[in-house]
């Protein structure tokens, strides 16, 4: 039991989670409020290395270390945020990409930073259960990725869920509302790139040593097209397309099918090739995604006069 | 070193290596100026075209400067299929303007690593039968690099001529992404999309090769520089290919200053601010 | 009409496209407690104008001070949501709409204050349902809205939606770029009796544009002249309708 507990498995799993709540992340972020973040893997990945140093380098507690890595990354994202946001769509994309595509390559040119190939570790849990330290971490985890999924749940239906929405639908409209929607943007962007970075800084035990790969453009794309292809709208949206892309990919095929390790290289380019091809069918074909789009209605819980009137 | 030298390698030197540069600047221009998107996936034009090239040359065995020529007009031919199979359906089908450059980076996924499944991972280089190794106002470089750069320079110029005094090119730079003004004008769009694809395609194609004389031949190659495609396609005011020229040979330069005095990895940091600084003066002409 | 008694002053107002004025105004003051009317021949800048005030469109120069309990504040340079937040609203000549939410949803959403929009309020929803009901159910009544829980899908639903939403606001001063074109008539009759019980019970003061004269004659306190960029007359309703340049200008144009 032990074995399966702190093996291969639960490694798998912890990161199946995380990236499904980074898929959520990216819900909120582009399905909701219309902000196209190409650049969410620098988030995480900075979140996780300002944890691994904080603990590391200057030998700060766990809690704190994620809670200091967690506002640094809200941080960035907030300057980063005010210079792009209140651009249009495609420009913060391009913005978001440009930003990805250059910190990629400012980590590979400075070694100092990540240690290059060789990674920084290793990196301890917080606690020690033995055998099950592992599985109750990954319970952790398994519990902030499900209090996300109720936060982005229970925002479809409040009234800051549909201030977003109608930013994402109509910005101008909204704003001749009084809606201060470059703010709110800002708010926004800030909070959930932050969530990036928590989740990055709880990843890191997970991974033990950190390699400069994780903020690539891979995960970002990862993400997307995971996104997409489950339905950027909808909050399973991320949650689907993990499982359909990475769960099938990364972690079905690894353990189930085992892969020899001369055709390790063709299977990652042809899951690239596959991904790719993926997003150009979907959004040519079934732009809504696998769930597809979501119906707003008036939620029928509510008692008030205004449900009874309708019967 | 003196002043007035520094200035004129920089000067020389910024202008020549930013050629292959304009080159990929004005064909991502004109796709822009066409169908008023981004394509990401333009960074493969660059890379099918240098890969055409090695096919030719390392694999077939012909000369370099012969390799060219099919070469680049087969990545026009593969630009032209790009638009005829994914882009122009995918706009026939209402994609908005933000889901078609995630589309083309898409594409640009599908391109690169087919490439890589095609070819396999490793690097090429050009079979080049007679080279001489000069030293050109203080720098380095290959007899082939340097009229690798003058060609493209040359191209580069054809093509502003091209677009800038010829009346078919009038025309092309005239229409936006407008096809019924196309029509009542009495023009084909369809025939001047797929013409200023494969313009586009072997602009790309071209300054892929060129650049491929410099460095390994790399499924990232086109990859690694589309930023700066971009970042001079937006100074140079998207849409404009005069703009792009200018802009191209502009940053060339800059980037050769700030190379020869600095570190490259400050570069890359001038590059993000300068880029977000000139995506904010384009919305705020706007 | 005494200038203290108006709430928008505008001064040396100017805005050219490629060369050419299109508006052009030394001075200006608008907004008395009821209903004024703003006519002229298309063209005239009429909803250029209003994007200019409102700020959705930059000024080349000029100042508007806008008077609000006794204070006078200068929103020249103000954000286009900053100056809806302090009381002057705007409806669109051209259809706006929210695709994506249901009538009752841009409802909510203008009812929506600051208090509510939280990132972190996810538990307000019930709250804002309760203290809106009443609100949104006399509006929804008034107009007869056959599918309140789905989307607005005639044009004239979504011209509906456009004013109540801009009424719940409770805008101090709301300027109208044509509200009743393309509404059938009973629908503009019930769009006139509550700007006219709006004005005389909250104080609000309205700004129509306008090309249907018959109504602007009946319902206005106060009428503009607008003509290539310029106000050219100002006065009561009997006046301005006899007024040879208006005569000569516009009423060739107007229609019933």
């Amino acid at each position: 039991m032990g074995q399966i507990l702190s093996g291969y498995y639960i490694y798998m799993f912890s990161l199946l989670l995380v990236f499904i709540a980074l898929a959520t992340i990216l819900h909120l972020q582009f399905g909701v409020t219309g902000i196209a973040n190409f650049g969410l893997s620098i988030f995480w990945g900075f979140g996780m290395y300002a944890f691994a140093l904080l603990v590391l380098k200057l030998n700060i507690p766990f809690v704190l270390a994620v809670i200091l890595a967690t506002v640094l990354t809200g941080i960035i994202a907030l300057v980063l945020g005010r210079f792009i946001l209140n651009l249009d769509s495609q420009s913060v994309l391009v913005a978001t990409l440009a930003f990805l595509v250059i910190i990629e390559v400012l980590i590979t040119q400075e070694k100092w930073l990540t240690n290059g190939v060789m990674g920084i570790g290793p990196i301890p849990f917080p606690f020690d259960f033995g055998v099950y330290t592992k599985f109750v971490y990954f319970l952790i985890i398994l519990l902030f990725t499900v209090a996300l999924m109720l936060y982005a749940g229970k925002l479809h239906s409040a009234p800051y869920g549909r201030l977003l929405l109608s930013i994402q639908d109509n910005e101008p409209l909204a704003q001749s509302l009084g809606k201060p929607t470059f703010r709110q943007k800002i708010i926004f962007f800030t909070f959930t790139c932050a969530l990036a970075g928590f989740f990055g800084a709880m990843a890191a035990p997970v991974y033990n040593f950190l390699f400069p790969k994780y903020l690539g453009a891979e995960v970002t794309f990862t993400l997307w097209i995971a996104l997409i292809l489950g339905s950027r709208k909808r909050l399973f949206g991320g949650l689907v397309g993990v499982l359909v892309t990475v769960g099938l990919f990364d972690v079905l095929l690894e353990t189930v099918v085992p892969i020899p390790e001369q055709n390790a290289v063709i299977l990652y380019n042809a899951k690239y090739f596959l991904y790719g091809l993926t997003l150009v069918l979907v959004l040519m074909f079934r732009p809504s995604g696998i769930l597809g789009d979501k119906k707003r209605s008036i939620n029928i819980r509510n008692t008030s006069k205004l449900e009874k009137k309708e019967g | 070193m003196p002043f007035l030298d520094f200035l004129k390698s920089t000067l020389v030197i910024g202008l020549l290596e930013s050629a292959p540069l304009m080159l990929a600047a004005v064909g991502f221009t004109l796709i822009f100026c066409l169908n008023g998107f981004i394509n990401i996936a333009y960074a493969e034009n660059l890379t099918i075209g240098a890969y055409l090239a090695v096919t030719f040359n390392a694999m077939l065995g012909w000369n370099y400067y012969l390799s060219i020529i099919p070469a680049s007009l087969l990545a026009g031919v593969v630009s032209v299929l790009t638009y005829l199979l994914v882009f122009r359906p995918a706009m026939k089908r209402g994609v908005g303007k933000t889901e078609m450059i995630i589309l083309s980076v898409g594409l640009s996924f599908v391109l690169r690593f087919g490439i890589n499944l095609i070819y396999g991972s490793e690097l090429f280089n050009f079979n080049i039968s007679k080279t001489y190794y000069l030293s050109f106002f203080g720098m380095g470089i290959t007899s082939t690099q340097l009229i690798c750069l003058g060609l493209a320079l040359i191209i580069a110029l054809g093509f502003y001529l091209f677009m800038y005094k010829t009346n078919y090119g009038q025309i092309m730079r005239a229409l936006s992404d407008n096809e019924n003004l196309a029509m009542v004008s009495g023009i084909n769009p369809i025939k001047v999309s797929i013409l200023v694809w494969f313009l586009a395609g072997v602009a790309g194609g071209l300054a892929g090769i060129f650049t491929g004389v410099f460095t390994w031949v790399h499924s990232s190659i086109g990859w690694n520089v589309i930023l700066v495609i971009l970042l001079v396609a937006i100074i140079g005011r998207v849409g404009s290919v005069r703009g792009a020229l200018i802009a191209g040979a502009s940053i060339g330069i800059i980037t050769t200053a700030v190379t020869l005095v600095t570190q490259p990895a400050y570069g890359e940091i001038a590059l993000l601010i300068i880029f977000i600084i000139f995506l904010k003066f384009r919305k705020a002409e706007v | 009409m005494k200038l203290q008694e108006k709430k928008l002053h505008l001064k040396n107002i100017m805005k050219s496209f490629g060369g050419r004025k299109v508006v052009d105004i030394k001075e200006l003051a608008i907004g008395i407690d009821g209903i004024e009317g703003l006519i002229g021949p298309n063209g005239a800048g009429k909803t250029t104008l209003i994007n200019l005030i409102t700020h959705k469109l930059r000024m080349d120069h000029g100042q508007v001070f806008y008077y609000s309990n006794g204070k006078e504040i200068d929103i020249s340079k103000k954000s286009f949501d900053e100056i809806a937040r302090l009381g002057m609203v705007r409806t669109n000549q051209v259809i706006q709409d929210f695709q994506s939410l249901t009538i009752k949803d841009s409802l909510l959403l203008s009812l929506a204050t600051p208090r509510y929009e939280r990132f972190y309020s996810i538990f307000s929803e019930k709250k804002l349902r309760k203290s809106a009901e009443q609100e949104i159910e006399k509006y929804l009544d008034y107009f007869h809205f056959e599918n309140p829980d789905g989307h607005a899908l005639s044009a004239g639903e979504k011209k509906l939606l456009d004013i109540i939403r801009c009424l719940l606001l409770k805008p101090k001063v709301l300027l109208m770029d044509e509200p009743t074109s393309g509404l059938p008539q009973n629908q503009t009759d019930l769009v006139i009796a509550l700007m006219r019980k709006k004005t005389r019970e909250e104080g609000m003061s309205i700004l129509i544009v306008e090309h249907n004269l018959d109504l602007i004659w009946g319902v206005s306190e106060n009428v503009y002249f607008m003509a290539e960029g310029e106000i050219l007359i100002e006065g009561p309703p009997d006046e301005v309708r006899k007024n040879k340049t208006v005569v000569k200008k516009y009423m060739g144009e107007g229609d019933a």
